[in-house]
C-alpha cells in the first residue's frame, strides 16, 4: 500500500490572514513514516485512529454560536464561519453538561472547576493544595489503554503555563484553572508550551545517533534509582508514599518508553530545523502548536493529545484583533452588547485557529482519505456563558470522521444534562477502548454514527 | 481622621477573615474528626469552649426549623452543633452555617428572616468562639507532605552541590501554586514529563561538571620575530636566520631586551613556559638567561636587586622565575628552557632576557627561535577538580568510595547509609567494568544520585510514620528545612555539620543570622517575597499598547527591580517589615524615574540604567509597596485601573482578610449602555455596588482601591482618567473617608496587627510547605507578640518562625485516619 503525502502550502494560507510563520521545516513536510506499509499485514485497521481535545476559556457567546437549525441542514453561524471548508467533517453538538464544574455547596471556582472537570466528567475536590483530588481524564484514559502502540502514549500541550501566583479560582489551587488532563484521580500532568521541547519530546530520539548508548546509562539509572527508593517505604507516612507512588509510576513510565522505543521502528524526523523560541506572537504560538499536533498523528508518534488553548479564567488581552481588554474581564458582560460583540471577536479568532488545525489535518492524505478522516477532534469550553457561570449546554464541536465511525455535517442537539462525558465514552469506543463509565457519565452519546 | 475601627469595616474584615480561615479548615475536618478518637487521652487537657447562648438561640430560631429532627431539610441536622463541645468537634459545619449566614443564602428567603444586625452578631460571636477553640486547640506541629525540590530549589541545589553555573531547569514545566506559593509539598506533583526532564538534567549537569575526557592543553607558539619590543628595524637590525638576537653592549633597546609577550591566564592555572635558544660568548664564558613573569598587580615580585641582574629595561613589577645556562652555540645545537608557571593573579607577559655579564667579563649574545606557552595544564572544569578531589596514593575502590560518600552526604543531606552508599559503588563499578573510565563512571554514579528521590524531595523519614504524637525533627532534617526556607537551597557544610554534632538546635539564633546574612538569602526576595506580592505576574501583564503606548519589556523589568531591591533592603539592613508600607526611600533608574515623575535624588539627576537608592520627600507621590508600579500593574486589568483587584490585594495580602469570591450569576461590573458611555469608572461602579449582593464586600474593596486610583493601569501618576478627574476619595461602611494614597498608608500602618499577621501567615505557610490549620493560631499569635516586641524587624519574624513548634516538629499521620481523610468530600 502506498501513501503519499502533498507537501502543505503554509505560507499561503498564513499570507492570507496576515501571518507569517518562519517555520521552513514545516514546509517541506514529506512522509514522515510510512507507517502504513510497515504496520503488521495481518491487522485489518491500517490505519490508527487518533483523538485530541482543545479547550478555550470563559464560555462563547452562544447566540452567534449555536445553529438555528438541527441535523444536515444546518448554517454556520457567525462564529462557525472559519469552519466553511470543513463543515462536512464537523458536528455541532449542543446540550451537553459538565456537571462537575458546577458550583453546589462548594461556592465560588466555576473556572477552576470547569477546566479539571470537562476531560473527567469528576467533581474537582476543592482545596488551595492539601489533598488535590479529580478524575482520570478521558484522554488519559486513551493513553492508558492504547499508549503502548506509540512512542509517547499521550501529548498535552498549551500555551500558557500554570498560573504564576497566588490563588487562582476562590479557593482552588491554581492546578484545577491550568490543567485539563489527568492522570488518575491525584496526578495532574503540566502541559507543555514551548514548541522546542514538544518537537523534542516527538523526535529527539530520532535525532540522536547515540540513543542506544543513552538509553542503556538511563536503564541503569533506573534500576539504581528504584532501587535505592526502597529503603524509603516504611520510614514514610502515608501522604509522603502517595508521593513516592508518583516517583516510581513516573520511572516505570520511563521505562516503558525505553522499551517501546526498541521495539517500534523508528520515526523519521523532519529534516529541517527545530523550532527555537516561544513564538512572541499568540495567534503564531497556537498555529505552531497545532503544527506539532498534526505532525504527531501524522509521524503516529503518539494518537492521543489534550491542547489548552488558554487557561481557564485567563485575562489575556487581543489587542492583535482590537479587543485590548482582558478575555475574563470582558465574559462577565453583563448583557452589555458591546462587550458581547467584543467576546465574539476572541471566540471567532480561537475558531480561526481550530479551522486552521482542521484544515491542515484535511490536506494530508493518508490511505482511503486524510488524516482528518482518521481522527477525532473535540473543540469546546466547561463554561457556557462567562457572564452567567453556567455549565450546561456547552458550546461543542466535533471534527473528524473517527475512521468512518462517525457520521459528520450535522447539528445534534442532545437533552438539556446530557453528561459531556458520554461524549468522551464514545470517542474511547472508537479507539477501541470500551469503558463502563467515565466520571459522570450515563452511557454512550446516541446518533454520532 | 476621627474614625473608629471597631466599627463596620472592623466587623466585616474580620467575619471575612474567619469564613476563609473556615474553608481552611473545612479541608481537614475528617482528618480532624478521625483523629479525634486517639487524641482522646490527651483531649481531657483542652479546655472546652461551648458555643455562647446567643448562637444557639440563633441556630434555634432561624436554623431548626427546617435543619432538625429525624429527617433535616437535605439531609443536614444542625442539633450537634448546640452541644457544649460542638466549636472544636464540629468546625467545618459551624463554617457552613457561618458562610451561608453570611452570603444571605440561609434562611431562605420564604422563611423568617434575622435582621442585619442579629445575623451580623451572630457571625461575629461564632467568629469569637471560634478563636477561642482553636487558641485552645491541642498543640498540633501539622504535617507537610514531602516536598520536591521546586524549580528554584533545584537549580539553586545544582549550584551549591555541583558548583556550576546554569541553569539546568529551563526545560521544567511549572511548578503549580497551592496556597499562594510554589512550594507547597501536596501540590508539587511528579509528572513522567517532569521525571524525564530530571534525567536529562542529571545528564547535562554531570557532563558539565565532569569530562571523562578533558580538553586538550592549549598550546601557543609564537616565532622570535613577532616578539615585543616590537619595531619596523627588528626585522633587518636583530633577525638572522629566524632568530632573534639580544646583545649585552647594545644601547638599543630593541637589541638589548628583554623579549616578552602578553598571554591571556586563568587564574588558577598552571603553565609551562618554553623557549628554544642558543648563545655566543667568549671563549670558557658562560651565558645566562632568565625568564620573568610580569603583571601590573602581580603578587610576590622579586626585589630589584635580583631584578637588575637582567640585562634592559624590565617591565615591573616582575617576578623573576627562572636562570638558566645556555649550552648550545650554534643555530644547530639549541637549548630548550622549560619553566613551570604557577598560579597567581594578574599575570600578563612572559619574558626572556639576558643576564648581564659580570664585571669583567666579555659581551654575550642569544639567539632566540621561538617562545611557547602550554596551558591550563588541568583542563578539568573547577567542578571535576572538586568533586573528584580523593586521598592521595589510595587504591581506585577506596577512591570510590571516597568521592561518592563525599557527594551522596551533601546531595541527601544527610549522612550516607551504607547500602545506598554500596549500591552506587557497584553502579559505578558495572560501568568500569564495561569499559568506563574511572571519571566516567563517577559521572553516571552522580546522575544516577541526581535522579534518587533522596535528592529530588526533601525526605523526612520517620521510623514511627504513623505515630501522630508531636516530636522534634532531627537535625539534619532541621537543617534542610532551615537552608530551604532561608536559601532555597540545600543546607551547607556547617549546618550539616552542627547538624551532625547534635548541636544545631542550640545554635539556632545564630545560625539564622548568619543565614539572614549570607548571600543565598536573596531567595527570599525572589521566591518569598515575589510570591506574596504576587509580582510574579508581571512577568505575563501585557497592558494595551495603544493606552500604554509607554510600557515595554525595560519598564517591567525596572519595575519588579524596584521591588526587588526595595524587598532586599528591608532584609539586608533588617528593617521593621513595617516599612515595606512606610518606607521613605526607594530605588529607582532612570527609566523609572522619568515614569514616577521623579527627575532627580538629591540634586543629583537620575540616569542610566543602573538603580539607586532615591530618598522620598515628606510628600513624595510614592514610598513604600503600595505606590510601587509593580503592584499597580498586576493588579490592574490590560486597559484600565481595577480598584477591585487593587482593594482586594491589599486586603488578601496587607490584611490577611481576603474577600469571599463574588456569589455566582453575578456580572463582574455591570455596565447599562448609557452608564458606559457617560459615566467615570467610579460611577459605573457605584451602579454596580447598588446590587445588595455585592455591596457588602465591594464597599471596602472599592474604597480602598480608589485611594489608588491617581495610579494608572501601569502605576504612572495622574490627576485625570480620561475625561473624568480623578476622585481618590474612599468610603468605608462606617462613613470613615479618606483621599489618596498617603492617607490609606496612614490607616493601613493603624493596622499594624493585621498586618503583621498576614505577614507572618505568609512566611510561614512559605517556610512550612503546608496551608495553615485551626491549630496553628497560638504559634501565629506567638510570632507576632514577639515581633511587635522587637519593633517588628524581619530578622526576628525568620527566627520566631524557626522557634516556633511546626517548624521544629513533626508528627506522623494514623494509616487509618488518613484513609478515611482521602475518602471524605
Amino acid at each position: 500500500m502506498n501513501v503519499s503525502f502533498t507537501p502543505i502550502p503554509r505560507r499561503t494560507l498564513l499570507r492570507g490572514l496576515g501571518v507569517s510563520l518562519a517555520l521552513p521545516w514545516l514546509e517541506a513536510m514529506g512522509p514522515f513514516r510510512a507507517w502504513a506499509e510497515e504496520a503488521p499485514a495481518a491487522k485489518p485497521n491500517l490505519v490508527p485512529n487518533r483523538m485530541a481535545f482543545l479547550y478555550v476559556p470563559n464560555g462563547v457567546n452562544m447566540a452567534d454560536w449555536t445553529p438555528g437549525e438541527d441535523g444536515q441542514d444546518f448554517h454556520l453561524t457567525p462564529i462557525l464561519q472559519p469552519l466553511e471548508k470543513v463543515k462536512s467533517k464537523l458536528l455541532v453538538l449542543s446540550g451537553l453538561t459538565a456537571d462537575g464544574a458546577r458550583a453546589y455547596k462548594d461556592g465560588g471556582g466555576d473556572h477552576a472547576r470547569a477546566l479539571s472537570a470537562f476531560l473527567t466528567g469528576a467533581r474537582p475536590y476543592k482545596t488551595d493544595g492539601l489533598d488535590i483530588r479529580n478524575g482520570i481524564s478521558v484522554d488519559q484514559v486513551a493513553a492508558a489503554r492504547i499508549g503502548d502502540q506509540t512512542r509517547l502514549p499521550s501529548l498535552e500541550i498549551g500555551t500558557e503555563h500554570g498560573a504564576m501566583a497566588g490563588n487562582c479560582d476562590s479557593g482552588y489551587s491554581c492546578v484545577y484553572s491550568s490543567t485539563m488532563s489527568w492522570r488518575s484521580s491525584t496526578q495532574p500532568l503540566p502541559k507543555e508550551v514551548h514548541p522546542k521541547l514538544v518537537f523534542e519530546r516527538l523526535f529527539a530520539a530520532g535525532h540522536d545517533p547515540s540513543r542506544g548508548q543513552r538509553d542503556a546509562r538511563r536503564k541503569s539509572i533506573l534500576d539504581f534509582v528504584q532501587e535505592d527508593a526502597q529503603s524509603l517505604e516504611n520510614r514514610l507516612a502515608r501522604q509522603d508514599v502517595r508521593k513516592l507512588d508518583e516517583y516510581f509510576s513516573s520511572i516505570r513510565d520511563l521505562e516503558l518508553r525505553i522499551e517501546r522505543a526498541e521495539k517500534l521502528p523508528p520515526v523519521a524526523v523532519p529534516n529541517d530545523p527545530p523550532p527555537t523560541e516561544i513564538p512572541a506572537v499568540y495567534e503564531e504560538h497556537l498555529r505552531l502548536m497545532a503544527d506539532l499536533m498534526v505532525l504527531a498523528f501524522q509521524a503516529d508518534v503518539t494518537r492521543v493529545c489534550s491542547f489548552v488553548l488558554a487557561n481557564e479564567g485567563s485575562n489575556k488581552s487581543y489587542a492583535f484583533i482590537d479587543v485590548p481588554e482582558g478575555h475574563h474581564d470582558l465574559s462577565h458582560h453583563g448583557g452589555d452588547g458591546g462587550k458581547q460583540a467584543k467576546l465574539r471577536t476572541i471566540n471567532l479568532f480561537h475558531v480561526r485557529q481550530l479551522a486552521y488545525l482542521l484544515e491542515r489535518l484535511d490536506q494530508i492524505q493518508e490511505g482511503d482519505g486524510t488524516l482528518l478522516d482518521h481522527a477525532m477532534i473535540a473543540y469546546g469550553s466547561g463554561i457556557h456563558d462567562g457572564n452567567a457561570h453556567n455549565h450546561e449546554d456547552l458550546p461543542i464541536l466535533l471534527a473528524g470522521g473517527g475512521c468512518g465511525t462517525i457520521h459528520s455535517g450535522r447539528h445534534l442537539r442532545y437533552p438539556r444534562e446530557t453528561p459531556i462525558s458520554n461524549l468522551w465514552l464514545s470517542m474511547l469506543d472508537r479507539v477501541e477502548v470500551s469503558l463502563e463509565k467515565l466520571g459522570d457519565s450515563t452511557g454512550a452519546l446516541p446518533d454520532l454514527t | 481622621m476621627g474614625f473608629s475601627w471597631p466599627t463596620c469595616f472592623d466587623r466585616i474584615l474580620r467575619s471575612i477573615r474567619v469564613l476563609i480561615e473556615a474553608v481552611l479548615v473545612t479541608a481537614l475536618q475528617f482528618a480532624a474528626v478521625l483523629l479525634a478518637p486517639l487524641d482522646a487521652p490527651l483531649a481531657s487537657a483542652e479546655e472546652t469552649i461551648a458555643p455562647a447562648a446567643a448562637e444557639i438561640q440563633f441556630l434555634k430560631e432561624f436554623c431548626f426549623q427546617c435543619h432538625a429532627g429525624d429527617e433535616p431539610q437535605a439531609e443536614i441536622s444542625l442539633e450537634i452543633l448546640a452541644q457544649a463541645d460542638s466549636p472544636q468537634k464540629n468546625r467545618s459545619l459551624w463554617t457552613r452555617v457561618q458562610n451561608v449566614v453570611a452570603r444571605g443564602e440561609m434562611p431562605p428567603a420564604d422563611e423568617p428572616q434575622p435582621s442585619a444586625s442579629e445575623a451580623e452578631s451572630f457571625i461575629e460571636s461564632v467568629r469569637r468562639t471560634r478563636e477561642a477553640s482553636d487558641r485552645n486547640a491541642k498543640p498540633d506541629p501539622g504535617r507537610v507532605t514531602m516536598r520536591r525540590l521546586n524549580r528554584a530549589e533545584y537549580r539553586n541545589t545544582i549550584r551549591d552541590l555541583v558548583g556550576i553555573d546554569f541553569d539546568p531547569t529551563e526545560d521544567f514545566p511549572s511548578d503549580d501554586i497551592g496556597y499562594g506559593f510554589d512550594n507547597i509539598g501536596d501540590v508539587l506533583t511528579l509528572a513522567p514529563v517532569l521525571m524525564e526532564r530530571y534525567l536529562d538534567a542529571a545528564e547535562k549537569i554531570m557532563s558539565r561538571a565532569i569530562l571523562p575526557e578533558p580538553p586538550p592543553v592549549p598550546k601557543r607558539h609564537l616565532d622570535a620575530q613577532y616578539t615585543e619590543p616590537a619595531s619596523g628595524e627588528v626585522a633587518s637590525k636583530w633577525i638572522e636566520n629566524g632568530f632573534r638576537r639580544l646583545e649585552s653592549d647594545t644601547t638599543d633597546p630593541l637589541g638589548l631586551g628583554p623579549l616578552h609577550t602578553p598571554y591571556k591566564w586563568e587564574a588558577d592555572g598552571a603553565y609551562t613556559f618554553r623557549t628554544r635558544l642558543y648563545g655566543v660568548a667568549p671563549e670558557g664564558q658562560e651565558v645566562h638567561v632568565a625568564i620573568l613573569l610580569h603583571g601590573p598587580g602581580l603578587s610576590d615580585p622579586s626585589p630589584e636587586s635580583e631584578l637588575a641582574t637582567v640585562a634592559g629595561n624590565i617591565l615591573r613589577p616582575a617576578r623573576l622565575l627562572k636562570t638558566v645556562v645556555i649550552r648550545g652555540r650554534t643555530p644547530e645545537s639549541t637549548d630548550e628552557i622549560e619553566v613551570s608557571i604557577p598560579p597567581a593573579v594578574d599575570r600578563q607577559r612572559v619574558l626572556v632576557g639576558l643576564v648581564r655579564p659580570s664585571e669583567g667579563q666579555g659581551p654575550v649574545k642569544i639567539y632566540v627561535r621561538h617562545m611557547a606557552l602550554e596551558g591550563p595544564l588541568d583542563t578539568r572544569p573547577p567542578s571535576q577538580r572538586v568533586l573528584l578531589a580523593v586521598t592521595p596514593g589510595t587504591t581506585t575502590e577506596q577512591q570510590t568510595r571516597e568521592v561518592l560518600a563525599r557527594f551522596l552526604r551533601r546531595a541527601y543531606r544527610r549522612p550516607v547509609e551504607e547500602g545506598e552508599l554500596q549500591r552506587l559503588i557497584a553502579l559505578a563499578s558495572r560501568a568500569q567494568g564495561a569499559g568506563e573510565k574511572w571519571e566516567g563512571s563517577i559521572q553516571l554514579a552522580m546522575q544516577a544520585a541526581l535522579c534518587s528521590p533522596k535528592f529530588l524531595f526533601r525526605v523526612e523519614t520517620d521510623e514511627q510514620p504513623e505515630n501522630p504524637a508531636a516530636r522534634l525533627v532531627d537535625p539534619l532534617q532541621l537543617a534542610s528545612r532551615l537552608s530551604y526556607f532561608l536559601w532555597s537551597s540545600m543546607p551547607d557544610d556547617q549546618l550539616l555539620d552542627l547538624a551532625a554534632q547534635g548541636k544545631l538546635h542550640e545554635r539556632l539564633d545564630e545560625q539564622v543570622l548568619r543565614m539572614l546574612a549570607d548571600p543565598r538569602s536573596d531567595a527570599l526576595v525572589e521566591n518569598f517575597a515575589f510570591q506574596w506580592l504576587q509580582i510574579k505576574r508581571l512577568e505575563s501583564f501585557v497592558p494595551d499598547a495603544q493606552r500604554f503606548p509607554q510600557f515595554d519589556p525595560p519598564l517591567r523589568a525596572a519595575m519588579l527591580r524596584e521591588t526587588e531591591l526595595f524587598f532586599a533592603s528591608i532584609l539586608r539592613e533588617d528593617r521593621s517589615v513595617l516599612d515595606l508600607l512606610r518606607a521613605d526611600y526607594t530605588f529607582l533608574n532612570q527609566r523609572l524615574a522619568q515614569h514616577y515623575g521623579i527627575p532627580s535624588s538629591e540634586g543629583q539627576p537620575i540616569t542610566g540604567e543602573e538603580f539607586r537608592r532615591v530618598s522620598l520627600a515628606g510628600n513624595s507621590l510614592r514610598g513604600g509597596l503600595l505606590t510601587q508600579a509593580s503592584i499597580l500593574a498586576v493588579t490592574s486589568n490590560p486597559t484600565r485601573t481595577s480598584p477591585v483587584k487593587r482593594g482586594r490585594w491589599v486586603l488578601e495580602q496587607i490584611l490577611g482578610a481576603p474577600p469571599p469570591p463574588p456569589p455566582p450569576n453575578v456580572p463582574e461590573l455591570s455596565e447599562e449602555p448609557d452608564a458606559v458611555t457617560a459615566a467615570s469608572l467610579r460611577e459605573r461602579m457605584e451602579i454596580h455596588r447598588r446590587n445588595p449582593a455585592c455591596a457588602s464586600c465591594h464597599t471596602k474593596m472599592d474604597a480602598i482601591g480608589f485611594a489608588l486610583e491617581n495610579y494608572d493601569a501601569v502605576g504612572a501618576y495622574r490627576e485625570q482618567d480620561g475625561e473624568f478627574a480623578i476622585d481618590a476619595r474612599g468610603e468605608f461602611p462606617d462613613g470613615t473617608t479618606f483621599t489618596g494614597a498617603a492617607e490609606l498608608r496612614q490607616i493601613l500602618l493603624g493596622r499594624e496587627e493585621d498586618f503583621l499577621r498576614a505577614l507572618t501567615e505568609k512566611l510561614l505557610i512559605y517556610a512550612l510547605g503546608r496551608g495553615l490549620e485551626y491549630y496553628d493560631r497560638p504559634t501565629i499569635d506567638r510570632i507576632v507578640s514577639k515581633a511587635k516586641i522587637e519593633e517588628a524587624k524581619f530578622s526576628v519574624l525568620v527566627r520566631e518562625i524557626v522557634r516556633s513548634d511546626p517548624f521544629l516538629q513533626r508528627r506522623g499521620t494514623p494509616a487509618e485516619a488518613n484513609q478515611g481523610a482521602r475518602g471524605a468530600e
